[in-house]
């Protein structure tokens, strides 16, 4: 056999090999989310049947209009006590107004330190690091003074100022706060490794022609940034919609996160509702696992952590 | 808030001459070059300041007393470090702690290692690599309480992994119905499994980008004086892409030693303790048993703990920063 031959015989078998360890992968990636999407569509007689139903066999959308019905329930629908608790449309607002809200603001402060950071070293040349700790100490250790903070010491405070008991705990505020304090760390991580390429001598020709600081930062700085500003508020985003030691520990009864009311079926006296629970699975993964595809190559860029240079 | 607002004013009509009106006055001077660069500064310490420092020297405060949810925070006794010596001297907190480390060494230790493969194997372009990595990095977006369901979902003892073993159990007379979450070792195991499968694709993503930052004209120059591809991976690749390693073994190291969600999900700290991480035990402590002076106490002596770790980790990441920048220059 000619020796080009070889090589070649040599390169198909790693192809095969290769492709043999991506596609377990693959299966194994997979496999528990398909597992969930077909939960999500099978009636209750087959959620735990034996042996297991591989798909659907009665496929039903019940799961899922008992999730989105609103209140009124019809008869099919009532068939447990719990039917209440299963409507996700409370959940489902509380999560995007807090996590959208405290992305943006998170988002805003984020750009502007990052700016400050990158262009005139604001807070020392290790500052960048030394930011990042604050996303380091482990959510439980937080959650425990924050817990004492919102429940005791503010309404001690403002008993004594206004007169009036003020609790943060279990309010839009008082989450939505915490959710902007832990994720400005990762805004500004990320910020700075698209505003470092920003070439300073753009802003310098500008600054020679009068613009105005903020004029700067908003004509030239910012539109080279876009794309840099949509994958930080959509990856923010995403760590704030799946958050959930701090929303179940800071949050009960009045303000619900989707995490935590799919956490509320799994310790249900009644037994656990596992065809519900998929379908709220499922209702709140498929957005932010679209929005990661969609930023799946900004992201590459954003985790390079300065290590990609052009 | 309002201070990165009012530059904004300024920045719209840059000052002109003459005599300005007092806000447009404060505009030019808080867009000074030595007030403009601090004014963010100012504002995210202060909310960093407002809701992590405070509520940490009122935890240290509460730590010093003896107070249970049963009577009202005001009549509390000093206890002085009662609670310190209490929580040092729980074998459960030492024990939570330990299977923390444990955890997270197993979990990040497989994570690496199969990302490091993964990332080796789609390095280089061929035809359906954009799908493979867009298939990998899924489980990332995927909300961990979601993770923790659909892995309860699998080990349930009807579950499609029981299906999946019975052929290979039956012919012994066992009976393939196991429950994997009784039993402790499996049950933690069954925890590490659900954190590799959501986080593989981290280590995954980092090292990818690193493959990516790869200069290539390296790897051509010791392909062309004779260099045999396993030569090429110890040689160069490995060496260039030790800033990658330490960036994932640090921050995957630091999320693993939060482990909590799928605690809660699979087990809650079940069967006994055997799965109890620290995250988990304290909010047992605080959110079930209401012993609030000892959570306190506990979660300082947590943040020092971690502390000698998150400097250790914020250490090699701005080692790693100062040894590119200086291969760059």
């Amino acid at each position: 056999m000619r020796p080009g031959g070889r090589s070649r015989l040599r390169r198909y078998r790693q192809a095969w090999v290769r492709h043999a360890i991506l596609l377990a992968w693959t299966f194994f990636i997979v496999f528990p989310l398909y597992w969930m999407l077909s939960t999500s569509f099978k009636d209750a007689g087959e959620w735990v049947s034996w042996p297991p139903h591989w798909y659907p066999h009665e496929f039903t959308i019940h799961n899922y209009r008992q999730i989105f019905t609103f209140s009124a329930l019809g008869e099919e629908l009532s068939r447990d006590a719990t039917e209440q608790a299963f409507s996700i449309w409370k959940a489902l607002g509380d999560s995007l107004l807090i996590c959208s809200v405290a992305s943006f603001l998170a988002l805003v402060l984020g750009v502007f330190l990052a700016y400050a950071i990158s262009r005139f070293a604001v807070g020392g040349s290790k500052f960048r690091h030394i930011i990042l700790t604050i996303r380091m100490v482990p959510p439980i250790v937080i959650a425990i003074p924050i817990l004492m903070y919102y429940a005791i010491m503010i309404p001690f405070t403002t008993e004594l100022l206004f007169g009036a008991r003020i609790t943060l705990f279990d309010t839009y505020f008082g989450l939505g706060a915490l959710y902007v304090a832990t994720t400005l760390p990762f805004v500004i991580w990320m910020m700075l490794s698209f505003i470092d390429e920003v070439p300073f001598t753009l802003e310098h020709a500008a600054r020679m022609m009068g613009a105005g600081r903020m004029y700067t930062l908003r004509r030239v700085v910012l539109p080279l940034v876009a794309s840099g500003l949509v994958v930080t508020y959509l990856f923010v985003f995403i760590l704030n919609w799946s958050e959930f030691l701090l929303a179940l520990t800071l949050t009960h009864p009045e303000v619900t996160t989707l995490p935590v009311l799919l956490n509320k079926f799994q310790s249900a006296s009644e037994g656990r509702l596992y065809g519900p629970q998929a379908a709220i699975g499922t209702v709140i993964t498929i957005p932010v696992v679209v929005l990661g595809v969609l930023i799946q190559k900004h992201l590459i860029k954003g985790f390079s952590f300065g290590m990609i240079r052009r | 808030m309002a201070g990165s607002r009012q530059p904004a004013a300024a920045g719209a009509a840059p000052p002109s001459r003459g005599r300005p009106p007092p806000g447009r006055r404060l505009a030019a001077w808080l867009s000074q070059e030595r007030v403009f660069r601090l004014i963010p500064f100012i504002a995210v310490e202060a909310v960093f300041i407002l809701v992590i420092i405070i509520p940490f020297i009122l935890t240290i405060y509460i730590s010093l007393l003896r107070w249970r949810a049963n009577r009202p925070f005001e009549q509390a006794n000093f206890s002085g470090f009662l609670n310190y010596g209490r929580v040092l001297g729980k074998d459960e907190f030492w024990m939570a702690l330990g299977r923390t480390f444990y955890f997270a060494g197993a979990a990040v230790i497989l994570e690496l290692l199969i990302g490091f493969v993964l990332a080796y194997l789609l390095h280089r372009h061929f035809r359906g690599r954009r799908l493979y990595i867009t298939i990998f990095l899924a489980p990332m977006m995927v909300v961990p309480v979601v993770v923790g369901y659909n892995f309860s979902m699998i080990y349930v003892d009807s579950g499609p992994l029981n299906e999946i073993l019975a052929p290979f159990l039956e012919p012994f007379g066992i009976d393939p119905r196991i429950r994997w979450l009784s039993h402790p070792l499996a049950a933690q195991w069954a925890i590490i499994l659900a954190d590799v499968w959501q986080w593989t694709s981290l280590t995954f993503l980092i090292f990818l980008s690193g493959f990516a930052a790869l200069p290539q004209q390296l790897v051509d120059a010791a392909r062309v004086l004779g260099a045999s591809p396993s030569q090429i991976f110890w040689r160069v690749h490995l060496p260039l892409l030790k800033p990658a390693i330490i960036i994932a073994v640090v921050i995957r190291s630091m999320e693993a030693l939060k482990m909590f969600d799928p605690v809660v999900l699979l087990t809650f700290g079940g069967p006994g303790i055997s799965t109890q991480t620290i995250a988990y035990y304290l909010w047992q402590e605080v959110w079930v048993f209401n012993k609030y002076s000892y959570g306190a106490a506990a979660s300082i002596l947590l943040l020092i703990f971690f502390a000698v770790f998150i400097f250790l980790g914020i250490w090699l990441l701005v080692r790693q920063r100062e040894s590119v920048r200086r291969v760059d220059v």
